[in-house]
């Protein structure tokens, strides 16, 4: 091995170009990950960070350049080539058995051995965690785990296989911010005894806290890289987007109007009593923003659930100018002129494999607009989709080419297309800009500001206090299914938010009334 | 033992790597002359693999495939032939396709065929001595599609009621309509001069008339084909059609926005058993004239295969069915002039069809060549 030099390279591309049918997801990258550091690859959505690390790990092949490990070029043909190397990654889409314990995920990655001795791997991997100050049960079954869990099981399982990089891509996503801390505190001590760490993100500030260098991508190739400590966020903004973006949107405060929503003393059963509602109620006006905010599972997902007619209130009413609209079914609510936005846009939101113009109409399939007496008109569909592209800058060859080819972004833009159209009485949005890159946040949250002034009543809700505190005109904050504070914006402070968080309830200053 | 289950990186870098060869992709997109060429490589492969065993039956391979060839193309006559032995695959075909197409399991197109077949039966022994033929075939046409349809809803009502597997009631429904049948021609329904299971021939005005005079292409044919089209004309150009493939793509976003999933099991699978009870009709009144219990040739349970084969698109049900009616019909004349038995097309048929589903998993992905340059 090489010295101990602090600054050794430990893997290098150099050169790599990789090319998908139509895109170059990366076009002659160059970098150096230095042994033992924390190395951010920093870029929006489709810059091909996940592409690079693919190549890395051995899930695609370059088609042109070479990787070094070690100053010596490796071909890697499937990850297997990658682990033997020493590269381990976790990938966003965890690779779990979700029966099994956490142990016996672990050593299912192991190979050669007909037989495993569990003793043996449960205390090398007792060791790992202690190393690391990693704090999993190993005999839980995964599925029982947190998703954020979830995540340190992969971790653990590219530690157990001896690797020497780690490759993480989006990690913070599925993590909430005491997560992210633990996350973070561990990175750096991996770092410490020598693991190299690559992480793929595109939020600035966890680029700041977390890493010793940082590269930018931007349309598959790599802008600059740098010592973080030598780069301030507006630096590297501007290199992610190539221009000055401003995420704080002005909120000129529009004069509220007439009563929309009116909802009191909701109550939603769950099965498992998690995430379910009580006694839930608030109040959304015309051209008024009421964000949600909450850790995620106190009952966001039924409280959107149940106003979109998805399920049926057990008790309580919901009153849209002032029609009880609680037993209406989904399509009964959108005559009305109930729009949603729902959190997970691919399973809930999307029909993937559905042209982008079919998926455009959704929901408004049987409508007078696009066909008459069950017929569909094929030119008012057409017209519709070539108006929503212009009008939402939607990134795609053709309305005609199916869905599934869309990055992220794309995918919320024709969402917001289809739900906006009506002109929607009430809207409600279920964590708009999850997993979005920042112009196609900075869109969305601009879009949503456009459509209160219009005149529309949303019901924001969101994980991202930023967000909220951003856009909203009034913030409630859930708690255990419950609505535990509510204050205006004016007043808002990020404290006073997240003690109702975490379930301190009775806070002075609740809504004025 | 100790703990050597941990790989040690370091020891094994570069050269170990170091491998050429051929690697898979996934693609973007999937063209359709990809899958085309999917079918016909399928089928090809199948055909290829039974020459080991009429090899191995110590026969020719030529001789049999040209045999199996001849009796299924080779003359106007045997075109003809083969043209009635696919008319009822594509109805039947059509009907598992539709409402796969919704992720509606109907494996019951069996059924519905006897269902349907049976209410042609049933109209034309009532009225037939006393409508014209103009009148006549269409009414039976009409009652068959109406008593296959009811027949599956049972089902449809079931899984949109009460979440009933549709596989398993489905299923369970051939069988008793299968009974419902035998004792019906064992009593009410038998034909008093034959101790046969079976009913009495009907009049002519129930008989569809024939599409090529001198031959037995009836316009059951014309009708399933025109079938195909209205099938993918409701599919891409209608509401239903774009509710019902919603439904099978993602039923989650389709009740999202509204799109009732019950609703729509119901009415996709009665339109499946629909056109599974016209096959029954087109057997009945184009070919047999009388029910008897082996009027279908499994055609319900093949109707899935041709489904899956032609990649539940209509024109592919159409293609699929009518290379199957060739070869069912080629058999017969392979088993006359070589021995084989015709039992081989049924070894075809299962090898295409797995070949096909390997193939529609395949097509997604694109061999690539790796790198060896050093």
């Amino acid at each position: 091995m090489n010295g101990p030099g602090a600054h050794s390279v430990l893997l290098r591309a150099s050169g790599v170009t990789k090319r998908f049918p139509g895109v170059v997801a990366n076009d002659d990258i160059t970098l150096e990950v230095q042994r033992a550091r924390v190395h951010c690859l920093l870029g929006e959505n489709g810059a091909g960070k996940s592409t690079l690390a693919d190549l890395f790990y051995g899930v695609h092949e370059p088609d042109e350049g070479v990787i070094e490990l070690r100053g010596e070029p490796i071909h890697m043909v499937s990850p297997r080539d990658a682990i033997a190397a020493g590269i381990g990654m976790v990938r966003q889409h965890f690779e779990l058995v979700t029966p099994m314990s956490v142990l016996e995920n672990v050593v299912i990655g192991t190979r050669g051995e007909a037989k495993v001795d569990l003793r043996t791997a449960r205390d090398r991997l007792a060791e790992l965690c202690d190393l690391y100050g990693v704090e999993v049960d190993l005999d839980t079954p995964v599925g029982d785990l947190a998703v954020g869990q979830q995540q340190w099981v992969e971790i653990l399982k590219a530690l157990y296989l001896g690797c020497e990089v780690l490759i993480l891509d989006e990690p913070t996503a599925v993590l909430t911010p005491e997560g992210i801390e633990r996350l973070f505190a561990t990175l750096r001590r991996m770092a410490s005894e020598g693991l190299t760490i690559v992480l793929i993100t595109h939020k600035l500030h966890e680029v700041m806290e977390i890493s010793d260098d940082v590269t930018v991508l931007r349309r598959g190739r790599v802008v600059r890289t740098s010592l973080t400590s030598e780069v301030t966020m507006d630096d590297l903004t501007r290199m992610m987007v190539g221009r000055d973006v401003d995420l704080d949107i002005d909120v000129a405060e529009a004069s509220r109007g007439d009563l929309v929503l009116d909802v009191s003393g909701l109550d939603v059963a769950t099965e498992s009593g998690r995430g379910s509602l009580k006694q839930v109620s608030l109040v959304v006006h015309e051209r008024e923003i009421l964000g949600i905010a909450g850790v995620s599972g106190n009952g966001q997902d039924a409280l959107f659930d149940v106003l979109v007619g998805m399920r049926l209130a057990d008790a309580g009413r919901i009153l849209v100018d002032a029609t009880d609209v609680a037993e209406f079914s989904p399509a009964d609510r959108l005559e009305i002129g109930i729009a949603s936005v729902p959190a997970d846009r691919i399973h809930q939101g999307l029909m993937m494999d559905f042209r982008i113009s079919e998926n455009l109409i959704l929901g408004r399939q049987r409508s007078r607009r696009f066909g008459r007496r069950g017929w569909l008109n094929q030119k008012d569909i057409g017209e519709f989709a070539n108006e929503s592209f212009t009008d939402y800058d939607i990134a795609a060859p053709s309305p005609a080419h199916v869905t599934r080819v869309l990055s992220g972004g794309n995918l919320q833009k024709i969402v917001m297309a289809r739900e906006l159209a009506g002109q929607p009485r009430l809207l409600v949005v279920h964590q708009p800009t999850r997993g979005l890159d920042i112009g196609a946040t900075e869109y969305v949250r601009q879009r949503l500001v456009e459509e209160r002034d219009r005149g529309a009543a949303i019901l924001l809700i969101s994980e991202d206090l930023d967000e909220l505190l951003n856009l909203s005109s009034r913030i409630a904050v859930m708690f255990d299914g419950r609505i535990v504070g509510e204050v205006d914006r004016r007043d808002a402070t990020i404290d006073r938010i997240g003690m109702w968080m975490a379930g301190v309830s009775g806070a002075p200053g609740e809504a004025p009334p | 033992m100790s703990t050597d289950t941990s790989t040690t990186p370091g020891a094994s870098s570069g050269s170990l790597l170091r491998r050429g060869g051929w690697r898979l992709e996934r693609r973007l997109e999937v063209k359709p002359w990809h899958e085309v060429v999917t079918l016909v490589g399928a089928f090809i492969v199948g055909l290829a693999l039974c020459s080991i065993l009429i090899a191995a039956a110590d026969k020719s391979v030529i001789d049999s495939y040209r045999a199996l060839f001849d009796g299924a193309l080779g003359s106007r006559r045997a075109i003809y032939e083969t043209l009635v032995q696919a008319t009822p695959l594509v109805f039947t075909g059509l009907a598992a396709a539709f409402a796969f197409r919704a992720r509606v399991w109907n494996i019951g197109g069996e059924g519905q065929f006897f269902a349907g077949a049976m209410g042609a039966f049933f109209v034309s022994d009532l009225w037939s001595a006393h409508l014209p033929r103009g009148v006549m075939v269409p009414v039976l046409f009409i009652a068959a599609a109406a008593t296959g349809a009811l027949w599956a809803s049972i089902a449809g009502v079931l899984k949109a009621r009460y979440d009933t597997n549709e596989i398993i009631t489905t299923v369970m429904l051939n069988f008793i309509i299968l009974l419902i049948l035998s004792y019906l021609l064992g009593d009410l329904w038998r034909s008093p001069d034959t101790f046969y299971f079976q009913t009495v021939t009907v009049p002519e005005s129930a008989h569809l008339p024939l599409m090529i005079d001198g031959s037995r292409l009836h316009w059951g044919f014309g009708i399933a084909v025109a079938m195909a089209v209205v099938v993918n004309v409701v599919l891409r150009r209608t509401a239903l059609g774009y509710e019902v493939r919603g439904v099978g793509i993602n039923r989650t976003a389709g009740s999202y926005k509204g799109i009732s999933v019950p609703r729509v099991t119901v009415l996709v699978m009665a339109i499946s058993g629909a056109l599974a009870g016209l096959a029954g009709a087109a057997e009945f009144a184009g070919v047999h004239h009388r029910l008897q219990l082996d009027i279908s040739n499994n055609f319900g349970f093949v109707g899935i295969i041709i489904a899956l084969i032609g990649r539940l698109h209509p024109a592919g049900v159409v293609v699929s069915a009518i290379a199957f009616g060739a070869l069912v019909n080629g058999a017969v004349t392979m088993q006359i002039q070589t021995g084989i038995p015709a039992a081989l097309v049924d070894v075809i048929q299962g090898l295409s069809l797995i070949f096909v589903l390997t193939g529609a998993v395949a097509v997604r992905y694109r061999l690539q060549r790796t790198r060896t340059d050093d």
